[in-house]
């Protein structure tokens, strides 16, 4: 599986394909981007995420061209493009908005940039074929954005894109737009596509469940700095802080507070809110004192309330059936946890409950919020 | 005009109880506005209407006393007069090339000037601005003794690029250009640029045909206006074969004393483009004098 690497995480063994040096951007007073440095390795589908003002974006459009960088470079293909017109960066873009022409047929959308780069008719012709034939547009050469369905238009942006054969593509929350039946099929048309061509892709999502199914490295961003950077299963689980404990994942993870009894090389003891103890795993002995534990709706067991292994003791307050699970509000003694249970669970509203906790799959964070 | 709507029970009733049925439903604060609205519209073009009606009248006819709503003797005398003895067809061609000439370079300089102003960065710009803003406080006609001098200078008094220069002054298109060429989302102009396009491309390929309506209306007011002008290019010009038609019809006067009904021919003939653009992209002008009237506050 190929890589994409911070400074901060695993170095890849790979070149780069695209590369931040010590990237800082300012507007103003205001710092959307800080001393962040990122290596995106070629033929990988990297996705950058994180909540609205995060600079995910900001991020992207630097790499783009399209916003200028206040301090540090940045490479693609170990050339530094850092002050390179977008159009000379051999990157393609797909805009949120999609961007198309409103006033040109989407043949003409799709070989806009091939005619302004003075290519032949014939030349524009082949190339817009051969996209429409890769992405299904034949029947609407002719038609105009207006007269698209929301995936088609999509559609038309990534031939407008495919048809420059860029190095790099850069997706701006591409899916956005679409409802979510039709997310669902373009995600699955996004990874067909970058299987096919085996192009270098970065993708700017708030969607964790879009970027954890389509990339194969994630880039946690939050207030302008990388929190972590790792594969789909590693962040879910061995999230780096809580910030991307609580970021990753739906429904998200429970977080309480614990005191530890005791810490004994990869493990800690811990006391549960309630007073039951618990053994969970670590990786640092630093922090020890009071810590949050976090853990995930699926790891937490409803059992019996007089149930000897029970880590607490509650009673549902919610019930949501999804059909393949159901999700259970319980009020515990460490305030209301979610929990994901089997989709035929029989449970009412009131019911008193114990909870069992999975503690091979807690993770212990410490006063900043990094894991332990 | 409201209407009575006939329903499938009145149809079937006897004619006096439909025609009660129909008065009922007679709005009568519509009917009133519309006959007002009649009313103003024919004396609105009545006197269109005299102008040309006069146009057919032997010139005998025309200075008679009484008011004459038909000619006695209808003629075509003073057309032909118009067509054949006057240098009308030269000065046709002069408005068409002047005003045409105008159209264009407006339309291509205020679409650039609008479209540095709303998307480039470049030290001046808010001065920039603020002087074309400023500028359209300044009435043309005042500057008619500076054109004068200035055009002059330049050897051009008595050509036709002497008539087009000063018409290129037009602080308004320039300020609704800009406005519209802001309203384009950012995207746009992004992915153009990802795709390669410079600056003269984004203009031309992206923003312009983006914005083709109100391109086609501010040409359409441009070119009206360049025909009707009649100060700049009767200072400017003094020969004849360099008139446009808003001059020439002075000549006419002039060359054959007062002759009403020729007069009015020539003005006929002069308005007929005019009144032909406007008649074919009628909504497109009112959106256009909507715009800048709305700029104008």
């Amino acid at each position: 599986m190929s890589a994409a690497g911070a400074t901060s995480g695993s170095e890849a063994a790979t070149v780069p394909h695209v590369e931040l040096r010590r990237v800082t951007k300012r507007y103003g007073s205001v710092t959307a981007i800080s001393d962040l440095s990122l290596k995106v390795d070629k033929g990988s589908f990297t996705a950058l995420l994180g909540p609205s003002g995060c600079g995910k974006s900001t991020l992207l459009r630097m790499i783009a061209g399209l916003e200028a960088i206040t301090a540090g470079q940045c490479f693609i293909d170990n050339i530094d493009v850092t002050d390179v017109p977008p159009a000379k960066r051999r990157i393609a873009m797909v805009f949120q908005s999609y961007a198309l022409y409103p006033h040109m047929t989407v043949r003409q959308n799709i070989a806009f940039s091939l005619s302004v780069a003075g290519q032949s008719r014939k030349v524009q012709n082949e190339r817009t074929l051969e996209v429409a034939r890769i992405l299904q547009l034949e029947p609407y050469l002719d038609r105009r954005p207006a007269e698209l369905s929301g995936g088609q238009r999509q559609r038309v942006a990534i031939g407008r894109a495919l048809v420059r054969k860029p190095e790099v593509f850069l997706f701006d929350e591409p899916l956005s737009n679409l409802d979510a039946k039709l997310r669902v099929q373009m995600r699955l048309e996004l990874a067909k596509l970058h299987a096919e061509l085996g192009t270098t892709m970065i993708y700017v999502t708030h969607d964790q469940t879009e970027a954890m199914t389509l990339a194969d490295k994630i880039v946690v961003l939050d207030k302008g700095i990388i929190s972590q950077v790792g594969s789909p299963l590693e962040l879910y689980n061995t999230p780096a802080n809580k910030f991307v404990a609580a970021f990753i994942g739906s429904p998200g993870m429970n977080f309480f507070g614990v005191d530890i009894a005791a810490m004994n090389g990869r493990t800690a003891s811990v006391v549960l809110p309630g007073g039951r103890a618990a053994e969970v795993g670590i990786t640092t002995a630093a922090g020890a004192g009071s810590a949050e534990l976090g853990v995930r709706p699926e790891h937490l067991v409803i059992v019996d309330p007089n149930d000897p292994g029970a880590a607490f003791a509650g009673a549902i307050s919610i019930i949501e059936h999804l059909g393949n699970s159901t999700i259970l509000y319980v009020d515990t003694p460490a305030g209301q946890l979610i929990v994901e249970g089997e989709g035929n669970l029989d449970a009412k509203s009131g019911q008193a409950v114990g909870l069992r906790l999975n503690e091979g799959h807690a993770r212990l964070f410490g006063e900043t919020g990094a894991a332990l | 005009m409201s209407a009575s709507v006939e329903t499938g029970a009145e149809v079937f009733a006897p004619p006096r109880a439909r025609r009660l049925a129909r008065l009922r439903h007679l709005d009568l604060v519509g009917l009133v506005i519309t006959v007002a609205t009649v009313v103003g519209a024919a004396l609105w073009a009545f006197p269109l209407y005299w102008g040309l009606v006069t146009t057919f009248k032997p010139e005998n006819e025309v200075v008679r006393p009484e008011v004459q709503l038909w000619p006695e003797h209808f003629t075509f005398q003073n057309y032909v007069h118009v067509l054949l003895e006057t240098k009308i067809g030269i000065w046709y061609v002069n408005s068409l090339i002047t005003s045409a000439a105008v159209t264009i370079l407006v339309i291509v300089t205020a679409a650039g000037a609008g479209y540095a102003i709303s998307q480039l960065s470049f030290p001046g710009r808010r001065l920039f601005w603020w002087m074309i803003l400023a500028s359209f406080m300044v009435p043309i006609p005042a500057l008619t003794v500076n054109h004068f001098i200035l055009i002059n200078q330049f050897g051009l008094i008595n050509t036709l690029p002497g008539v087009v220069l000063p018409q290129l002054i037009a602080p308004v298109t320039v300020i609704i250009y800009k406005q519209f060429f802001d309203s384009v989302p950012k995207d746009f102009r992004e992915a153009a640029m990802i795709d390669g396009a410079n600056e003269f491309q984004l203009l031309f390929r992206i923003y312009l045909p983006m914005n083709w309506g109100i391109t086609t209306a501010l040409a359409i007011i441009t070119f009206i206006a360049a025909w009707n002008l009649f100060l700049w290019p009767f200072v400017a010009i003094n020969s004849e074969d360099k008139m446009n038609i808003t001059v020439g019809i002075t000549q006419v006067h002039d060359a054959f004393g007062v002759q009403y009904a020729r007069d009015l021919a020539v003005a006929m003939v002069a308005a007929l483009p005019v009144a032909l653009v406007y008649l074919i992209f009628q909504r497109r002008v009112t959106q256009a004098i909507m715009l800048s009237a709305g700029i104008k506050g």
